[in-house]
């Protein structure tokens, strides 16, 4: 059933994005994020089909490629999810005017009930399309293709624009979270944050402390990033985390995926900083665009939540006794689970966004 | 390479790597510094990516590994020496220009050759020129930098981030596995980028087991961290597999052991076996309870009988099927030698049963042994292949290697590092008066990337080439040689072991000197036997390749003082010498005035001194004779001439008066002498090199620009500062110009006798905190 990828069109662009997420020369989940909405947009400009199932195929093994390419990005699988989500949209849109399906009620629980692996709604049968478009059509295989495909490139656009986006609309609610003279922590450089904090500065006096985040060390150009946009910025060691909580007003962390339990992945040194604000009950706020929501439950025993990365940052290779005799670890990132999180602050309201048939690729 | 060149398929630069390269560096970066070096300078052929390591790590190969001399600034690689683990090198020579040329230098014996070379075209063409050329780095980065016409330089790329190393042999492989599993690849790990395409899922601890769900493991049994496991490997109950490598479709028995071991597909592992450290090929059978100790290789398809108790290091192979007849393939050369070589190892094989016990069909190699070794190279001796053996920890190999016995003594007491440092110092002062040497006994900071460098070949070889000519000396002696033929000879041994010609020279005077039968109390017995030595094998001091009567003199005037008991023949000699016209008198008069002569610079109160002293009194008293003979010169050599023919002279000849006032002095203190004699000895355990042992060189017969500099930082025991300049004192021109630059952050550059100081201090500060 599943169409071979080779048999896709633009699978050299498919290729090549594999290729860079295993080489690791994409990271960070915006940007896995934006290539993955570009890729898809070539593979549906050039697909040949003539209903809607093969263009669904030919999305899906594009997006299984590219999600067993990097697991550990989740924002893939997300991306691929909300493509084929908009363009069922579209679709039905098209073939039947007005879309009547239940499955367009926006819900936060339905979210939720998303996520719980192997409990798919089998909710009312799809209706068929009835008007407009014809598939299958056996004179001219290729026009329903013709008709829909404007509006699926406007369907991926929307997408597009919303990762575009989503800086803006994480941050419009920045003032009403941070109010003047507050104590800020946050650690490493996640580009929501800044644009959040950024965002706030201008309405609002405050300050950041910034841990240094060790050991890629992102927390110095966070800490150099705010202070250029005059904030009053400290850069402190991690260690120091948990002596200065007492003074901090608001935890707020950047993420790398969160997952339908609420918990999060984010940046190594994100769960000492909520578990140091749990002790002291400082509240944990999480800013996060919306393809950061991915419909998978806690994975810390599982594959794909924890990512180990070079132990060369934390034990220089040049330590070669060492090196013989330590087991190095160096977790790209930490687990933090959902007790430890108050507030999640997404572009947009909770929304459904990916359609049931899609959570495994 | 050669081929590549004749074939012209290469016409632009290129990258070249070996096949069994590991790597991540990000080769553009490299590049691009390349081709960036090339537009300005067109002689910069080759840029080797190097990667720094620390002198003892697991992945930089111990059996063969260079010396890095680099411009810290330009990247240069100045200099480069190949170094072997076995037998271990103490010293490396630099070339004194590299040092007078360049204000800072960095020596470096840290880093790990990732034999990654952006090439230009030139590269292959020069090996088409220079038909010796082998091996890249040992002929041909040596020979390069080495020679004086090429002038081409290399450069070295150090990678900072990255991951290099080759694969070369059975110890690499394990290091380069371990790396590989503990992530140093990354973004090369198993769970991310196996090439293969199997998909492995990476738990903690550095474990990956393959993701297809058809591994089985035994509810019992234990996974240890930086392990491998392949899809449908069956791990059965109690089981214990660490640190290894197990392939696809392998059957681990109940109760078996697997510790850093390397098991290919297919291979079954029978109950309760051991396996420790070794590498078994594919379809192996390991019968049940079979042992195999660290450094065994297995082959291919070979099965190991029950309970079979392998030696360490033993190599196994399966026997041939089929036993091909000799008719059959007796045309093949290359056929023939292996089979020959087969049977042999077939007609080892009565004690062979017990090894791999009943029921296999194993053939087992016999150990390589240390003895037969004759014709390989250093590098492929046996001590030296130990060192690239899995396993193998060489421990009871004596690796008087400096770098080794300073970082050993790193983690051992202080007591153990002051003896390792006494041990340094030895090889020091040994081989300071040889050649060019720098030896820097530093112990490495543990950070310092800087690590110690000591190394040298000069010794090894010229003990090696002493030897040589004495024996060379003594067939000649012995057989009676023609003058000719022996000067042949000399020339080519100093050819052979490239020897400045002064020590052919030493070597020459001193068996002339040491072959005089002593005649005691006879003085003109004595006199008539060196008149033969002199006359028979004088000229040979002349033949062996250059005229140089000073120099003669000179070392005859070391040599005799050096030699106890033989110091009073030294007038004799020289008035031999004066009368063979093998030295004028023009000649002694400029030894005479000449500050060697006189005993500068050798270290006061020593007999050696003594001994100079004396000699040079006669000079002195021949000098005189001289000025008062100046008119009777003619009259002289009449009477010298009337006096070979009819022995004893009625009247003295001029010189002889002397001789025996010298004899009489010589009798007069001859427990001063002996006691010398006794400290000579002393003098000649702590520095084996004594007997030409050269002192600083005067001023006057100051060596050529060309001569190397003689820089000796010694670190006396236990690192107490006090840097001694064993030699090289009056050559402080060099010393200002040699600075080794330690690049620690917040090192500071220091002229290299205070270097080694520094970080002495450092370390001995760290180890009593």
């Amino acid at each position: 059933m599943a169409p071979e990828l080779t048999t896709i069109p633009g699978h050299r662009a498919v290729e090549t994005l594999v290729a860079k997420l295993r080489r690791r020369q994409i990271v960070g989940s915006r940007q896995a994020a934006l290539e993955t909405v570009l890729v898809l947009r070539q593979v549906v400009s050039k697909a040949r089909f003539s209903n809607i199932q093969q263009l669904i195929a030919i999305i899906r093994e594009a997006g299984r490629r590219l999600v067993e390419a990097q697991p550990k990005e989740h924002t893939v699988g997300n991306t691929v999810r909300r493509v084929l989500y908009n363009i069922r949209e579209e679709y039905n849109t098209a073939t039947q005017g007005a879309a009547t399906s239940s499955r367009n009620v926006y819900s936060i629980s339905k979210f939720v009930l998303q996520g719980q692996p192997r409990k798919h709604t089998t909710g009312a049968p799809k209706s068929e399309a009835t008007a407009t478009l014809t598939e299958d059509d056996p004179d001219d295989p290729d026009s329903f293709a013709r008709g829909l495909k404007p509006v699926l490139m406007e369907a991926i656009q929307d997408v597009l624009d919303e990762l575009e986006t989503v800086y803006d609309n994480v941050s419009k609610t920045a003032k009403d979270h941070i109010h003047s003279d507050e104590i800020i922590l946050t650690i490493g450089h996640s580009k929501t944050v800044e644009a959040f904090l950024k965002s706030a500065g201008h309405s609002r006096n405050y300050t950041v402390i910034v841990a240094e985040t060790a050991p890629s060390y992102s927390g110095h150009d966070m800490a150099s990033a705010l202070s250029a946009s005059g904030i009053s910025t400290f850069l402190v060691p991690d260690s120091s985390i948990y002596a200065i909580m007492s003074r901090v007003n608001k935890v707020i962390l950047g993420a790398h995926a969160i997952l339908a339990n609420g918990g999060l992945v984010a940046i190594t040194g994100s769960l000492l900083a909520a578990t140091a604000a749990r002790a002291h009950s400082t509240p944990v706020v999480v800013c996060a665009g919306q393809f950061k929501l991915t419909p998978s439950w806690n994975l810390y025993h599982g594959y794909g939540a924890l990512d180990f990365a070079d132990p060369s940052s934390v034990l220089g290779f040049e330590e070669g006794k060492l090196v013989e005799r330590v087991d190095v670890v160096n977790p790209y990132y930490d687990y933090v689970g959902p007790e430890l999180v108050d507030v999640f602050i997404t572009n947009e309201l909770i929304k459904e966004t990916y359609d049931d048939d899609d959570h495994e690729l | 390479m050669r081929d590549i060149y004749t074939h012209q398929i290469i016409t632009s630069d290129f990258v070249l790597v070996t096949g069994d390269l590991v790597s991540n560096v990000r080769i553009d970066e490299v590049v691009r510094v390349h081709k960036e070096r090339r537009r300005t300078n067109k002689d910069a052929i080759m840029t080797m990516v190097v990667k720094e390591s620390g002198a003892t790590h697991r992945t930089r190969s111990r059996g063969e590994s260079g010396v890095y001399v680099l411009d810290p600034n330009t990247h240069e690689c100045l200099h480069y020496e190949p170094v072997v683990g076995y037998p271990a090198k103490s010293h490396v020579t630099i070339p004194r220009e590299i040092l007078a040329e360049h204000p800072e230098v960095e020596i470096r014996y840290d880093l790990i050759d990732c034999s990654i070379d952006v090439c230009s075209v030139e590269v292959p063409s020069l090996f088409q020129d220079n038909f010796d050329y082998g091996d890249i780095r040992r002929d041909f980065v040596y020979g390069v930098l080495t020679s004086d016409l090429l002038m081409k330089n290399i450069h070295c790329y150090v990678a900072k981030d990255g991951y290099a190393a080759r694969v070369a042999d059975t110890r690499s492989y394990d290091a380069v596995s371990k790396d590989i599993l503990a992530r140093w690849t990354f973004p090369l790990v198993p769970d991310d980028n196996h090439p293969g395409g199997h998909l492995y899922e990476h738990l903690r601890g550095n474990k990956y087991i393959a993701k297809d769900n058809s591994v089985s493991l035994s509810r019992t049994c234990k996974i240890g961290n930086n392990t491998l496991i392949g899809s449908h490997t069956v791990i059965s109950a109690n089981a214990s597999v660490h640190a290894s490598v197990i392939g696809q479709r392998c059957t681990i028995g109940p109760g078996a052991v697997l510790r850093d071991a390397y098991i290919f597909d297919d291979t079954h592992v029978g109950a309760g076996a051991v396996v420790e450290g070794s590498i078994i090929g594919a379809r192996v059978t390991l019968g049940d309870g079979a042992r195999v100790p660290r450094g065994c290789l297995i082959a291919d398809g070979v099965a190991i009988g029950a309970n079979a108790k392998l030696r360490k290091f033993e190599r196994v192979s399966k026997k041939r099927e089929v036993r091909p007849s000799r008719e059959e393939d007796g045309s093949d050369g290359d056929d023939e030698e292996s089979d020959s070589e087969l049977e042999e190892v077939e007609a080892h094989q009565e004690d062979a049963a017990h090894i791999v016990g009943k029921d296999s069909n194993a053939l087992v190699w016999p150990p390589p042994s240390p003895d037969d070794e004759e014709e390989l190279d250093e590098r492929e001796s046996y001590h030296n292949q130990r060192l690239m053996r899995i396993g193998d920890t060489a421990s009871d190999l004596e690796l008087s290697d400096a770098g080794s016995t300073t970082s050993a003594s790193e983690t051992e007491t202080e007591s153990d590092f002051s003896s390792g440092m006494h041990s340094l110092s030895r090889i020091s002062s040994a081989t300071s008066a040889s050649g060019p040497s720098i030896s820097l006994s530093s112990p490495a900071d543990p950070s310092a990337q800087t690590s110690a460098i000591h190394t040298l070949s000069s010794a090894a070889a010229e003990t090696e080439f002493r030897s040589e000519v004495a024996q060379s000396l003594e067939r000649a002696f012995a057989e009676g040689h023609s003058v000719e033929n022996a000067a042949v000879e000399l020339k080519t041994l100093r050819m052979a072991s490239n020897v400045p010609l002064r020590r052919v020279r030493e070597a020459v005077v001193g068996a002339i000197v040491d072959r005089v039968p002593l005649v005691p109390g006879d003085a003109a017995a004595q006199r008539l036997e060196i008149a033969k030595m002199v006359k028979r094998w004088g000229p040979l001091i002349d033949k062996i390749g250059g005229v140089d009567p000073v120099e003669t003199v000179e070392v005859l005037q070391y040599h005799c003082a050096g030699a106890g008991p033989r110091q009073p023949l030294f007038a004799q000699v020289l008035a031999q010498l004066y009368q063979q016209d093998l030295v004028e008198e023009d000649d002694i008069r400029a030894w005479y005035a000449s500050a060697a002569a006189k005993g500068e610079g050798v270290k006061p109160g020593s007999p050696l001194l003594d001994g100079l002293k004396k000699c040079w009194v006669v000079g002195a008293k021949m000098i005189e004779q001289f000025d008062s003979d100046d008119e009777s010169e003619e009259e002289s050599e009449e009477e010298s001439e009337d006096e070979e023919k009819s022995n004893p002279a009625p009247t003295k000849p001029p010189a002889n008066k002397e001789e025996s006032e010298d004899e009489e002095e010589d009798s007069d203190d001859g427990s001063d002498d002996d006691s010398a004699d006794e400290s000579e000895d002393a003098l000649a355990t702590a520095k084996p090199t004594t007997t030409s042992f050269a002192p600083p060189r005067p001023a006057a017969s100051a060596s050529g620009p060309s001569k190397p500099a003689q820089v000796t930082v010694e670190d006396s025991d236990s690192g107490d500062e006090s840097d001694e300049f064993v030699s090289g004192e009056d050559e402080p021109p060099v010393q200002a110009t040699a600075k080794i630059i330690s690049p620690t952050p917040g090192g500071q550059p220091g002229p290299a006798q205070t270097a080694p100081a520094v970080s002495v201090k450092a370390k001995e500060d760290g180890e009593s905190d």
